[in-house]
């Protein structure tokens, strides 16, 4: 049951993690790719049709994560203090503190990209936009390694 | 004082405010409930397993502040919010320019900050 959790938790960050880099590459600078390249298609997305989708996949995410980290406690992280992983733990707890703080920049996050005003500043947008993205990249990487290092039923 | 402008001005001090107010919690360990897994308990405000269980069997009994933290955050920020969003547009025009976004910033520097002494113990620490 948790390892499928596991997976579907997973899936759900992968979507996130797209979501979330084509919008903050396309915040950072929307114009002067190469039009034919690569990074030039990948950032010339409509960012703000993806808010949404972030934020919904975001919630999906952290409500997963939440339920997997009952077992975590109980299963998995015993036998990461008792191997003397401390520096992988302290990833993971950086990892749950930022998923907080993100979780409560969703709604200003949403009004900034859903409900413009005019006279409102690009660089808070943009600003927001990239710290969930950090958020999103930390958590996906620190969970991956944690997976790695012992995940359910290894 | 529209409905959307109140919205507005409410996620934008809840999301700050959230963010101070769990580093707060973090730093004070004040958790609004402390959750026992393996007990399938959940107990108000912030509880160490050795309240609850003899020392040398407290790894029976591990305990999870996040979740209470997490709540701790949420609801101060709710009020800071809902605070916001009933003052006059013209008072917080002047609170919220567009540098907000470096108190979340800063916030997460300091929950990196916080969580340094994980990165010290020896790998034959026993916890």
């Amino acid at each position: 049951m948790v390892t499928a959790l596991l997976i579907v938790h997973g899936l759900v960050a992968v979507a996130l993690l797209g979501a979330i880099s084509h919008q903050a590459l396309a915040s950072w600078a929307t114009v002067g790719a190469r039009p034919g390249s690569f990074f030039g298609r990948f950032r010339s997305v409509h960012a703000p049709s993806f808010a949404n989708a972030v934020v919904i996949l975001y919630l999906a995410s952290a409500l997963l994560g939440g339920i997997i980290y009952l077992y975590f406690r109980v299963d998995i992280r015993p036998g990461l203090e008792q191997a003397g992983h401390w520096q992988t733990l302290g990833l993971f707890d950086i990892k749950e503190h930022f998923v907080s703080i993100g979780l409560a920049l969703l709604p200003a996050y949403w009004v900034c990209w859903r409900r413009p005003r005019p006279d409102e500043p690009a660089r808070l947008r943009v600003a927001l936009t990239t710290i969930i993205a950090v958020i999103v990249w930390w958590g996906f990487l620190v969970g991956h390694v944690l997976n790695n290092l012992r995940g359910f039923e290894s | 004082m529209t409905s959307s402008s109140a919205f507005r001005r409410f996620t934008l001090a809840y999301g700050l405010a959230f963010a101070v107010f769990y580093v707060v919690a973090l730093k004070r360990d004040l958790a609004l409930f402390t959750v026992y897994p393996s007990l399938g308990v959940v107990l108000l405000g912030t509880h160490h397993s050795q309240d609850i269980t003899a020392p040398s069997m407290a790894f029976l009994a591990p305990a999870m502040y996040w979740y209470g933290w997490t709540a701790t955050a949420a609801l101060g920020a709710l009020v800071f919010g809902l605070v916001a969003a009933i003052l006059p547009e013209r008072w917080t025009q002047r609170v919220w320019p567009d540098w907000q976004w470096v108190v979340p910033a800063f916030a997460m520097i300091a929950c990196v900050y916080l969580t340094l002494p994980w990165f010290r113990l020896s790998p034959g620490f026993a916890k």
